[in-house]
């Protein structure tokens, strides 16, 4: 499943980047679209507040307005722990003692809106917004068994970032955002609880 | 259908994208799960009884099997739930009549099977368990009481130790009163119990009871 599911996110990519590189317009005129790599690091919680690069964004939008988009987003991100060997207290009869994986896999999706200082100019400095909801699961993986709880709240993501634009004949540019993302997912798993999720990150990539 | 495609294939990447974690860095020790009845005084107990095996447990329909103290393995294991029952203040008795506690050990070698307890509720998996009768002829149609709740799925490599209040025997409902379970999964290592491992698991599963004292 992984093999295939490797494959198809690689071949998505390939589908983007030749549909970009074929053609010197944009594919939907006055609308975006980008692929970015993910580096996100979980803030406010000890469950697993290890920063990584093991996510991925889509987005595409349409500018209504010179200045101003909607579009929708998708991204999905990673972020694992180790914790050592303890005795964890389930109850005030129940003892448990492992060594565990933390981990927690968010995907946010929903709508997203822009606005551009620039329009349609080499770089293209923008500030965003995206709203929508957040899937969870938040995972402690021991030697025998996976604890686990799926979740789903709110999500707000305030954002800036910018596209560049080197060939001047071409839309296909590298895209660059900073990004803080808080959802209203409340998860528990054994003796742990995260009340919220907060996290910062950067996104990079390409836009066409 | 041509227009969903896109759609699909994004689900597919987005939801298949988890990244696992490092299975490498989890150690090869145990997992030890421990539960008691905190309505239980374990000072008003002295003396324990545990048979000299330990029951095979695999989903089969096959008569129990038992591996005896004979066997390096079982002997290793009953020796260190002895010395753990004893470094906490209780006498061994041989005498199955006797006892105020019995220890019962059971190995969970092939499968995962299931055992689940919500009163007066109790079923499980296995086809057979250690009888009841083992501790008196006259418990042959009783029932285990578990004071809490209970829902353990056991799995391949496990080592189940139960002890069995004899002395709190309730003659009017028939029922043996279980007041701890340890469970100390991971023992095994190519299909055979990885000894050290066990006796750890038992030397834990002691470690984080500090209630089960006879002082």
């Amino acid at each position: 499943m992984k093999k295939i599911t490797k494959i198809l996110a690689t071949g998505l990519l390939m589908l983007c980047l030749s549909a970009t590189m074929t053609s010197h317009a944009q594919i939907l005129k006055g609308g975006y679209f980008t692929v970015d790599w993910q580096f996100n690091a979980p803030v406010s919680n000890d469950y697993a507040p290890v920063a990584s690069g093991w996510g991925m964004a889509f987005e595409g939008g349409y500018y209504i307005i010179p200045n101003m988009s909607l579009g929708l987003f998708i991204s999905y991100h990673t972020n694992n722990k180790y914790i050592g060997e303890q005795v964890l207290h389930l109850s005030s009869t129940e003892s448990l003692y492992t060594d565990q994986q933390h981990s927690i896999y968010q995907v946010p999706f929903g709508v997203a809106s822009r606005w551009r200082f620039i329009k349609e100019g080499m770089f293209e400095p923008y500030i965003g917004v995206k709203l929508g909801a957040m899937y969870t699961r938040m995972e402690s993986n021991t030697q025998v068994y996976t604890y686990y709880q799926d979740r789903w709240g709110f999500n707000v993501q305030p954002e800036i970032g910018m596209s560049l634009y080197p060939m001047p004949s071409s839309r296909t540019g590298i895209h660059l955002a900073l990004y803080y993302s808080y959802s209203t997912n409340k998860s528990h798993v054994l003796t742990y609880n995260i009340d919220g999720y907060n996290n910062i990150g950067f996104r990079l990539g390409i836009s066409f | 259908m041509k227009k969903l495609l896109p759609l699909l294939l994004l689900t597919i990447i987005v939801t298949g994208c988890q990244k696992e974690p490092d299975w490498g860095k989890l150690s090869n020790d145990l997992l030890v799960y421990t539960h008691y009845d905190e309505e239980v005084d374990f000072t008003k107990y002295n003396t324990f009884y545990i048979p000299d095996s330990i029951l095979v447990l695999d989903n089969s329909k096959k008569e129990p099997v038992y591996i005896s103290s004979n066997d390096i393995r079982a002997h290793s294991i009953l020796e260190a739930l002895t010395d753990e029952m004893t470094r906490c203040g209780y006498t061994q008795v041989y005498d199955r009549a006797d006892a105020d506690l019995g220890i019962i050990t059971s190995y969970v070698k092939r499968t995962s099977t299931y055992v689940g307890y919500d009163y007066p509720y109790w079923w499980f998996d296995f086809y057979y368990y250690w009888p009841f009768d083992y501790w008196d002829p006259y418990y042959y149609d009783w029932y285990p009481y578990y004071p809490y709740p209970v829902t353990y799925s056991y799995t391949t490599g496990t080592i189940a130790v139960e002890m069995i209040a004899l002395k709190d025997a309730d003659t009017s409902s028939k029922m043996l009163p279980f007041v701890w379970t340890a469970c100390m999964a991971g023992i095994e290592s190519s299909n055979q119990i990885n000894i050290s491992n066990a006796i750890a698991g038992i030397y834990q599963a002691f470690e984080q009871s500090p209630y089960i004292n006879a002082q």
